[in-house]
C-alpha cells in the first residue's frame, strides 16, 4: 500500500494520524509503517474479513425509514485512530471534571436551584430543557449522581485542539460498538498489537457492572436488569450485548410490575423476583405511564413511585436530561467554575445562544458561516450547516430562528479533524462501498471524525479509554451520525514505546 | 461390546476435547496477550508451562519466542500435546471405530485433517493463524453436533462421554493451575492493574464467561471464578460436573464400582476446599493433585473395561 499512502494527503486539515504528507505523527508512526507495508491484496483481504466478521456476529443498527425498518450492517473501518497517552490523560481529566459539575448541576436544579438564585443561569433556560422533569423535586439518587452513563461528543479543530461538541445524558449509545470495534481489529490486524501498548477497552462491561451495583451500596449482591423498549429499537443489538457482556437481565416493560410493598418485580418461572437497579435505556418520559405520557406501553406503572422511595435504583434518573441541552450547553463552563471552582479543563464551542439579543443579531448577520441548531434534537437532525447549505435553507432557518430564538443556538462552522480512511475510487464515493471486487482499487484519503469517550458515574468515575470514533465516510461530509451515512473507526490511546519492547 | 474399540471411542472423545481446548486456549491467549503491555508474568512461555512441556520445548527449540511457541503447539507432531498431534489422533481413532460412529464423522475427520495440512505453512502469521484457530473450532464443534444428534445412547456413547469429561476436567485443572499466578500476593503491579482483564479471559479460554457472568451476578474476581470452574453444579466445563457426569456415564457400564467410587471421591474432596481461604500456592498443589488423581482415575478405567485380562495393561495412547 505503499502508493496509496505516498498519496495521501490531509492537505490544511489537521489529521489524527499524520502531520504532513508523507509524516505520521509519533504515536502513530508504528501503525502507518505497518499498513503501508501490507500488499494491495491484503489489506482487501482484511477490509473483507472485517466486513464478513460484522455480518457473522450480527453488528446491526436500525434505520428507519418510509421503506420500512431496515437492519444495516455496521459500517466499520479498518484503519484506526490513534491518541497519544499523554493527550489522552488530560482529556480525561477534563471529562471526568464535566460530569462532576453536570451532576452537580441536576442536583441543584432538582433540589433548591442555587444556580438560578445566584444569576448565573437564567431560570427560564433550565425550564425550557424538554428534559426538565418536575416530578424529579427533591429528590436525591444514590451518591448524587444522576447521569451514570455518559456519552460526550468532543472534535478537535483545525487549531488542534478537542472540543466538547455536546453531553449524551439521557441514553447514550455507541458503547458497543466501540468494544466491536476492538475485536474485529484484533481480527483483522492481530501482528500490530504486538509494536504498541495499546489501552484495552474489554473491561468497559465490568465498570459498568460495578458502577450500577454500587447504586444500591446497601445489598451485597443486588439484582440488575436492563430495560431496553424492544427488538424494533434502533439500539437493541446494543441493549443485548451488555446484558451478555455485563451479565444483566434483559427485560421490557411488560416484564416487570410494582408489588404491593412497592418494590419493583420481573415475571419469572418462579413467579415474581424483585428487582434492585434498571439499568433504563427507554427516555424518561415513556417509563412511567402514571407520570409521563400516560399511553406509554414501555414503561411501568408506578415506578416513579418506587424510585422516589428509594426501592429502586434508575440509571440513568428520570430527569436527568435537563442538562442534556444544545442551550444549556452553552452553560457548561460557568458551571464548573460555580459548583468546582475549577476552570474547565476542556473547552466548549464557542456558542451563540439566540435567545441573548446580542448572539441573535450575530448571528442572523453570519448565518452562512454558522452552524444552526435546534436546543432539543439529535442525531444530526433540524441544523443548519452555513457553509455547505444553500441560500433557500439559510433564509429558512432565519425565520425559524425569529419565530423562536429560544431553541436555537449557533456556533463557528468547525474544521472537523480527518484521519485516513480507506476508500474506493469511484466516480461516486457516496456509493456502497464494494471491498469483494478486485477490480475496485482501494484509496486511503482524508475523512471527518468526532470522538464519543463513555463516562461511568456511581461511586466512582471511569472514563473509557478512547471511546467510539465515528466517521463521515462521505468526501467532504461533516455527519458522523450512522443513521446518515457514517462509519466507525476503532480508536487507540497508545502510550510511549519503550525501546525494544515486545508484547 | 468389544473392549478395543471401547478404548478408541473414549480416546476419539478425549483427544477431539484436547483439539478443541487447545485451539481456544492459543486463540484466546493471543487476544489476551494484545491487551496487555509487554514485560510481564504472562507471556508467550505460559502457554507452554500451562502443557508442562518445559523440557520438551527446550529440547526443540532455542527460543522462547511466538513463532517457536506456536510451532510447537500448533504444528510439532514431536510434542504428543500439540493440535496436530490431538487432531491426527482423533483421525486415526475415528478410522479404527468407523463400525460404531455416525458416517459423517469420518468424512468431518477427514476435513479437518486436510485444513490442518492446508494451513500449516501459514500459522506463523498471526492473522491467519487465528482464522485457522477459529476454524479447527468449528468443525470440533461440528462433528460433537453430530454425535450427539445421530448416536444412540449405547455404551459407545457412555465412553466417549466419559473420555471427553475426564479430559474437559484435566485442562480446567491445567487452566486453573496458572491461576496461582494470578493469586500470588508477589505478582506484580502491572498484572495487578489487569487483573479483571486476564479473569476474564480465563473464563474466555474455557467458553464459561458468559455463563459465569449470568449464574453469579458478579464482576469477574479471582475467587468465585476459582469456585466457578471447581465447584458449579449446572456449568459443564466445572471440574466438579465433568466428575459427576462421568460417575453418573460408569454407571451405565458392567462393573462401574471402582472407577465410579474414585470418581465420586475426588469430586468430594474438591468440594471439601474452602477456595476463598485457599493460599495461592496450595490452588497450585490441589491442581496438582487433581492431575494425578484424573491419571489413576484413567487407569482404573483401562484396567476395568480395556484390559479386562490385564494382561497387556499400558497406556497404549497419552
Amino acid at each position: 500500500m505503499k502508493t496509496e499512502w505516498n498519496q495521501y494527503d490531509p492537505g490544511s486539515l489537521y489529521d489524527e494520524l499524520i502531520a504532513a504528507k508523507h509524516q505520521p505523527r509519533e504515536a502513530s508512526f508504528r501503525l502507518v509503517e505497518y499498513l503501508r507495508h501490507l500488499t494491495p491484496d491484503r489489506f482487501r483481504q482484511c477490509v473483507q474479513e472485517s466486513e464478513a466478521v460484522i455480518r457473522e456476529m450480527g453488528i446491526t443498527f436500525t434505520v428507519y425509514s418510509d421503506a420500512g425498518n431496515i437492519d444495516r450492517a455496521w459500517p466499520f473501518d479498518i484503519i484506526p485512530r490513534i491518541i497519544p497517552a499523554k493527550e489522552w490523560d488530560c482529556t480525561e481529566m477534563g471529562l471526568k471534571q464535566r460530569i462532576r459539575a453536570l451532576n452537580r448541576f441536576i442536583q441543584d436544579i432538582y433540589n433548591g436551584a442555587h444556580i438560578i438564585k445566584d444569576g448565573v443561569i437564567p431560570a427560564d433556560v433550565v425550564l425550557q430543557s424538554k428534559g426538565y422533569r418536575e416530578a424529579c423535586l427533591g429528590m436525591t439518587p444514590p451518591h448524587g449522581v444522576w447521569a451514570n452513563i455518559c456519552g460526550s461528543d468532543l472534535v478537535r479543530h483545525s487549531d488542534g485542539v478537542m472540543y466538547v461538541l455536546e453531553d449524551n445524558l439521557r441514553v447514550p449509545s455507541g458503547v458497543a460498538y466501540m468494544l466491536e470495534n476492538r475485536n474485529i481489529t484484533k481480527r483483522v490486524l492481530p501482528e500490530i498489537f504486538n509494536t504498541l501498548p495499546i489501552r484495552p477497552v474489554s473491561d468497559y462491561p465490568a465498570h459498568l457492572y460495578e458502577m450500577l451495583a454500587s447504586l444500591r451500596p446497601d445489598l451485597d449482591d443486588p439484582t440488575i436488569a436492563l430495560m431496553t423498549p424492544g427488538i424494533y429499537n434502533s439500539a437493541y443489538f446494543e441493549h443485548a450485548f451488555l446484558a451478555r457482556q455485563a451479565g444483566l437481565v434483559l427485560l421490557e416493560g411488560a416484564d416487570l410490575s410494582i408489588g404491593k410493598d412497592g418494590y419493583v418485580y420481573m415475571k419469572t418461572i418462579k413467579g415474581l423476583e424483585r428487582v434492585d437497579v434498571i439499568y433504563r435505556r427507554i427516555d424518561d418520559e415513556f417509563i412511567d405511564p402514571e407520570v409521563f405520557h400516560p399511553d406509554s406501553m414501555l414503561g411501568v406503572p408506578g415506578i416513579m413511585r418506587a424510585w422516589k422511595e428509594g426501592k429502586i435504583a434508575i440509571a440513568n434518573a428520570p430527569g436527568c436530561g435537563v442538562a442534556d441541552d444544545k442551550v444549556i450547553y452553552a452553560y457548561v463552563p460557568d458551571m464548573i467554575r460555580y459548583y468546582l471552582g475549577e476552570e474547565p479543563t476542556l473547552p466548549n464551542v464557542p456558542t451563540y445562544v439566540c435567545r441573548r439579543q446580542e448572539d441573535r443579531d450575530y448571528v442572523l448577520e453570519h448565518l452562512a458561516e454558522l452552524v444552526v441548531k435546534p436546543a432539543n434534537e439529535s442525531g444530526g437532525y433540524g441544523m443548519l450547516v452555513g457553509p455547505h447549505s444553500t441560500p433557500e435553507k439559510v433564509e429558512e432557518f432565519r425565520h425559524l430562528i425569529q419565530e423562536n430564538p429560544n431553541n436555537y443556538i449557533a456556533q463557528p462552522t468547525l474544521s472537523l479533524s480527518v484521519t485516513p480512511t480507506a476508500c474506493e475510487i469511484q466516480a461516486n464515493p457516496a456509493e456502497q462501498r464494494r471491498a469483494d471486487d478486485p477490480q475496485t482499487r482501494i484509496r486511503i484519503a482524508p475523512r471527518h471524525v468526532d470522538l464519543r469517550p463513555f463516562i461511568l458515574s456511581g461511586k466512582d468515575i471511569f472514563v473509557t479509554p478512547g471511546g467510539l470514533t465515528r466517521v463521515a465516510l462521505v468526501e467532504g461530509s461533516l455527519v458522523v451520525n450512522s443513521s446518515q451515512g457514517g462509519g466507525s473507526k476503532d480508536t487507540w490511546i497508545v502510550g510511549d514505546v519503550l525501546e525494544g519492547e515486545e508484547i | 461390546m468389544l473392549s478395543r474399540v471401547a478404548e478408541r471411542v473414549y480416546w476419539m472423545a478425549r483427544y477431539l476435547e484436547r483439539a478443541e481446548k487447545t485451539a481456544r486456549l492459543i486463540n484466546v491467549h493471543t487476544a489476551l496477550l494484545m491487551d496487555l503491555p509487554g514485560r510481564m508474568e504472562i507471556n508467550w512461555y505460559t502457554l507452554i508451562r500451562l502443557f508442562n512441556a518445559d523440557s520438551l520445548f527446550r529440547e526443540h527449540y532455542q527460543r522462547g519466542d511466538e513463532t517457536s511457541i506456536m510451532l510447537f503447539l500448533i504444528a510439532d507432531r514431536n510434542n504428543p500435546a500439540s493440535l496436530a498431534s490431538s487432531l491426527a489422533n482423533v483421525r486415526e481413532n475415528v478410522r479404527t471405530s468407523l463400525d460404531v460412529l455416525p458416517e459423517e464423522i469420518w468424512e468431518q475427520a477427514n476435513q479437518i485433517h486436510l485444513l490442518m495440512t492446508d494451513s500449516l505453512p501459514r500459522i506463523a502469521d498471526r492473522y491467519n493463524r487465528q482464522i485457522f484457530l477459529r476454524e479447527v473450532m468449528k468443525h470440533c464443534q461440528c462433528i460433537r453436533g453430530a454425535l450427539d444428534s445421530h448416536m444412540s445412547r449405547d455404551h459407545s456413547f457412555d465412553f466417549m462421554q466419559i473420555g471427553k469429561h475426564l479430559e474437559r476436567a484435566d485442562m480446567s485443572s491445567r487452566i486453573l493451575e496458572m491461576t496461582s499466578l494470578l493469586l500470588s500476593e508477589g505478582r506484580s503491579d502491572t498484572l495487578r492493574k489487569y487483573d479483571g482483564i486476564v479473569w476474564t479471559n480465563l473464563l474466555q479460554a474455557l467458553s464459561a464467561r458468559q455463563m459465569y457472568l449470568q449464574h453469579i451476578h458478579s464482576r469477574v474476581e479471582g475467587q468465585r471464578v476459582m469456585r466457578f470452574l471447581l465447584n458449579d453444579d449446572v456449568f459443564p466445563g466445572s471440574i466438579g460436573y465433568c466428575l459427576s457426569a462421568m460417575g453418573r456415564r460408569m454407571r451405565y457400564l458392567p462393573d462401574p464400582e471402582l472407577a465410579a467410587t474414585m470418581a465420586q471421591r475426588i469430586f468430594e474432596h474438591l468440594q471439601a476446599h474452602d477456595l476463598s481461604t485457599i493460599p495461592a500456592e496450595q490452588v497450585h498443589t490441589l491442581m496438582d493433585y487433581l492431575q494425578v488423581e484424573l491419571g489413576v482415575l484413567h487407569g482404573e478405567i483401562a484396567k476395568t473395561w480395556f484390559y479386562p485380562d490385564h494382561v497387556g495393561q499400558q497406556q497404549s495412547q497419552g
